[in-house]
């Protein structure tokens, strides 16, 4: 079932997304219909292959849907350059396997997220060390990548993703390469964090038990969206 | 942390690929400015040979490829000597000759009357008295390589000439020339009667019109070409060939380091596609991942720039070193050739590295971000 929401406060939705591979003959995503609000904390469940990755992926311009339209705060999102300005200063990304730079320090890892902000380096390096400091990693701030355990890694990623103070958080799979102890750790710091900065923050997860703390849940399967529930785990209208 | 500082992070990723590619460029740099340094000296070192003799002008035979290949009758001087605007013409032959220990240095023959004698900075020793024959003037570097001193005998040619001094000329030419007297050098070389060339020296060497009417004058009397002591080489076939071949080596020895920063490049977008798509995903435009990579290029070759000036300053020095073309030639590449060379590079460098930068921005960012 694809609902669609038409919340006044909405911050990004989609109208009839699709996205099909190998020319069409992979449909990754049927006709999609989302609306997310501002301040939402929205889980994506689904099975591999369901296409919650994807979605996540064409909701902060990495891919292209090829049919339908995406609207930021009502606005239609269409040129690799808005999605560009969008990814610098409006979304913040968290992926499954980390990405950072491998040759860079925690906090340099955090700084190349805030080139082309207009900040002095110095800024840049003072902020980052505050995000560290937030996740957790204030001691940790010069050690290399493979310096830090999976967990540590995975913070330096979410440091690097709300550095600009972005106000849609996607977060593919965060947990997903973490023990329970670090996966709940993650969580505890991504909700803390959406909480308190009031951003959206939209969770892709295998994990049922996600849907208990966040405010609605979407639940996918063979690329359509099969179900919407409130917090209050009733179907959305 | 600025775009320079991540950019000196990546080349150190792979310090043996960095440091090999900055030794290529700087190789390169080094051997442009030594081959071209080289090409440039020997017009250089032959123009402050003449300069400071006191030549304004050098009568040749006409349409001899080699200026010191061909010969001018000694008989001529005199009809030149009388032209307006010119203050002194003296005949000079010049020979290749082997002396002892089958060395070989360059002799000039001045007659009595040249006016070159008035100038000669004499370190030890007196000029030649009027009527004498198999003197020898050596110059303070040869006499120091061939362990000769004032009063000793110098072989030329199969004769015994007598060291009546040294001299203490500038020019590395003239440091390492001996000179005799013409008649002597004449008859070791069959030559007589003949000489190389006629050094002119003018009244008023600023004056153009005068210079061009004395010009006129001397290429009048037919089968003579008349230069400035600056272009005497200007129509040396072996200085040409000399030009083209090293100017030729030098441009390929850049070429080749330009493309290493190519390369190096390349394969780091290659490699790095999953960043590139990291850069893309956190918000950095094409332009700005395109600058960055160009900005690893401009260090590489910035930083090979560097060390292939000290390399091409040492290879210079080198060169001079060896004494078949140290005798000669100062090899001394000029402020302005390392310069444009240095630019050169970075610039050819930069260029180089837009290729394997508009490479890294071709993907799409789902794309780098699969990649492993």
């Amino acid at each position: 079932m694809n609902a669609r929401r038409t919340d006044s406060n909405s911050l990004i939705a989609l109208e009839h997304v699709g996205h099909a591979f190998d020319q069409g003959r992979i449909v990754a995503l049927h006709d999609i219909n989302l609306t997310f609000g501002e301040g939402e904390s929205v889980a994506v469940l689904g099975p591999s292959g369901s296409g919650k990755t994807t979605l996540i992926l064409v909701m902060c311009g990495i891919r292209t849907p090829t049919r339908g339209v995406l609207r930021w705060r009502g606005d239609p999102v269409t040129t690799l350059r808005q999605w560009t300005d969008l990814r610098r200063s409006q979304i913040g990304i968290v992926f499954q396997e980390f990405n950072l730079f491998p040759t860079l320090t925690a906090s340099e890892n955090v700084e190349v997220a805030m080139f082309g902000m207009g900040l002095s380096s110095k800024e840049r390096r003072r902020r980052a060390e505050d995000a560290l400091e937030t996740v957790g990693l204030g001691q940790r701030t010069t050690h290399l990548p493979q310096e830090l355990s999976g967990g540590e890694r995975q913070r330096v990623a979410i440091a690097r993703s709300i550095i600009n103070n972005p106000t849609l958080i996607l977060a593919d799979e965060p947990t997903g390469n973490l023990d329970s102890a670090n996966a709940s750790a993650i969580l505890d710091l991504l909700f803390d964090l959406q909480r308190a900065r009031g951003a959206t923050l939209v969770m892709v997860s295998h994990a049922p038990d996600l849907a208990k703390r966040c405010k609605r849940l979407i639940k996918m399967k063979d690329g359509n969206v099969i179900d919407q529930v409130s917090h209050a785990r009733e179907a959305v209208p | 942390m600025n775009h320079l500082e991540l950019a000196f992070r990546n080349l150190q990723r792979r310090p043996t690929r960095s440091i090999l590619t900055l030794l290529g460029v700087a190789v390169a740099v080094g051997s442009f400015i030594t081959l071209y340094g080289l090409s440039r000296s020997v017009n250089e070192n032959v123009q402050q040979a003449f300069e400071e003799r006191g030549n304004d002008l050098t009568v040749r035979r006409r349409g001899v490829a080699e200026p010191f290949g061909g010969t001018v009758p000694e008989a001529v001087i005199p009809e030149i000597a009388k032209i307006p605007g010119v203050a002194a013409a003296a005949g000079q032959l010049l020979s290749f000759a082997a002396t002892d220990n089958d060395d070989h240095v360059i002799a000039f023959g001045w007659p009595e009357s040249s006016f070159y004698w008035s100038s000669v900075p004499l370190a030890e020793g007196r000029l030649p008295n009027p009527g004498e024959r198999k003197f020898a003037l050596v110059g303070k570097d040869i006499a120091t390589t061939l362990g000769k001193h004032v009063g000793d005998d110098i072989t030329l040619l199969g004769d015994k000439f007598h060291i009546i001094a040294t001299t203490n000329y500038g020019s590395v030419i003239n440091r390492n020339a001996v000179i005799v007297g013409l008649p002597d050098l004449q008859e070791a070389t069959f030559r007589t009667g003949s000489v190389t060339y006629i050094a002119i020296r003018l009244a008023d060497p600023a004056n153009q019109a005068a210079t061009d009417r004395v010009v006129k004058a001397i290429e009048g009397l037919g089968g003579f070409a008349v230069t400035r002591s600056e272009s005497v080489l200007k129509n040396d076939s072996l200085v040409g060939l000399l030009d083209a071949v090293s100017s030729s080596m030098a441009w390929v020895a850049l070429l080749m380091g330009v493309l290493m920063v190519l390369n190096t490049l390349l394969m780091a977008v290659l490699e790095r596609t999953r960043e590139i798509g990291i850069l893309s995903a956190i918000g950095w435009s094409k332009e700005r991942i395109m600058g960055a990579l160009v900005i690893e290029g401009f260090l590489l070759s910035a930083l090979g720039s560097g060390l292939g000036i000290l390399l091409g300053i040492g290879g210079s020095r080198l060169l001079s070193a060896i004494p078949a073309i140290g005798r000669y030639i100062a090899v001394r590449p000029t402020p302005g050739l390392i310069a444009v060379t240095a630019i050169a590079a970075i610039v050819l460098g930069i260029l180089g590295s837009f290729y394997p930068a508009f490479v890294a921005t071709r993907a799409s960012p789902a794309e780098a971000l699969e990649h492993t």
